[in-house]
């Protein structure tokens, strides 16, 4: 998946060797506190994946906008409602990561606007939303080990809201003509 | 095993089952055809869910809250789009309710509190025949500015 939430997810990983190699110390492996609160990690692991949701699905519209005859207008009207949520996610997101002064913080979105590959025909970009939908759910609901009960609640509800748009690209791949271009 | 506040937030996903029981039997009684079909399915599910509930305090030695002997409907229902619009409303308060379970720090009770929120959310949107950015989540526990963002217009 998206080299962000990879890195991310790198990046909170990185933080348990530092508690590992201190542990030799004994139990000084307590006094120090974590150089970072949990909730960053994965909240950082959460706003990538959701950036790039945001980009893919922009990307998918901008492609039927342009396939030419307008594009289906039945499945941009689809699209556009499920994009407006991944944006409220990805902004309600954002602001619960409070950084902690000092700590270096990766360029945010120098990598995820970039524009990602998408399928051109309609039918193949609906199965691939879909098939990210599902991804970033289940993703998502990984994340609530370790989080903090207000941010797992979060992630809960934005887990259970991307469920939901599975059943509504269903619909929409059910109006695409199969096939490519149409 | 008995993390404080476990028992009461059980019990009021309990008590928000009771209720849903009891609201769909009224839902059920104004649709017909495919729907009156949904809303038997989904009263189905909201039984198994209270009687798991149930079982769940049981064994932990507490006492299953009892449904009411009858609840006052948030909204008046004498239509069919008024039982669909009361079939909405019983599913955002399930969600919201289960959201106290994904609040808990026990592994389990969260995810089993997440996949209601998700069952929940499903047939919410069945209902509603749209999707919603934090279903269950009310608006004072969300932190970023409201402006709006679910219109899906390019910022």
């Amino acid at each position: 998946m998206a080299d962000p939430t990879r890195r991310a997810l790198i990046a909170a990983a990185a933080a348990l060797p530092l508690v590992a190699v201190s542990g030799c110390n004994g139990v000084d492996v307590l006094a120090s506190p974590p150089r970072q609160a949990p909730d960053v990690g994965l909240l950082r692991a959460a706003i990538a994946a959701e950036q790039l949701l945001v980009t893919q699905y922009a990307a998918v519209l901008r492609g039927l906008a342009s396939s030419g005859a307008g594009g289906p207008a039945a499945l941009t009207a689809a699209l556009e409602p499920l994009l407006g949520q991944h944006r409220a996610h990805l902004a309600e997101l954002r602001s619960r990561l409070v950084v902690p002064a000092g700590s270096a913080s990766p360029p945010p979105s120098a990598r995820a606007t970039r524009a990602p590959a998408v399928p051109a025909a309609p039918a193949a970009a609906v199965a691939f939303l879909r098939a990210a939908e599902q991804a970033a759910a289940a993703a998502m609901l990984s994340r609530l080990t370790g989080a903090s009960a207000s941010l797992a609640q979060l992630f809960a509800s934005i887990s259970a809201s991307e469920a939901t748009h599975v059943p509504v690209l269903d619909d929409a791949a059910r109006d695409v003509p199969a096939r490519a271009g149409a | 095993m008995s993390e404080p506040g476990a028992t009461g937030a059980l019990q009021a996903a309990l008590a928000a089952e009771h209720a849903a029981v009891y609201g769909y039997g009224v839902v059920g009684a104004y649709l017909t055809g495919g729907s009156r079909a949904a809303a038997t399915a989904d009263w189905v599910a909201h039984q198994n869910a209270r009687d798991e509930l149930e079982a769940m305090l049981r064994s932990r030695g507490s006492q299953p809250g009892p449904a009411a002997v009858a609840y006052q409907l948030p909204i008046s229902v004498r239509t069919s789009g008024q039982a669909v619009s009361l079939a909405v409303i019983l599913e955002e308060r399930i969600a919201t309710a289960y959201l106290g379970l994904v609040a808990l720090s026990t592994p389990a009770l969260r995810q089993l509190g997440a996949l209601q929120v998700r069952e929940s959310a499903l047939r919410a949107a069945f209902w509603r025949g749209s999707t919603v950015a934090f279903p269950g989540l009310t608006a004072a526990a969300l932190a970023a500015p409201r402006r709006n963002p679910a219109i899906g217009r390019d910022s």
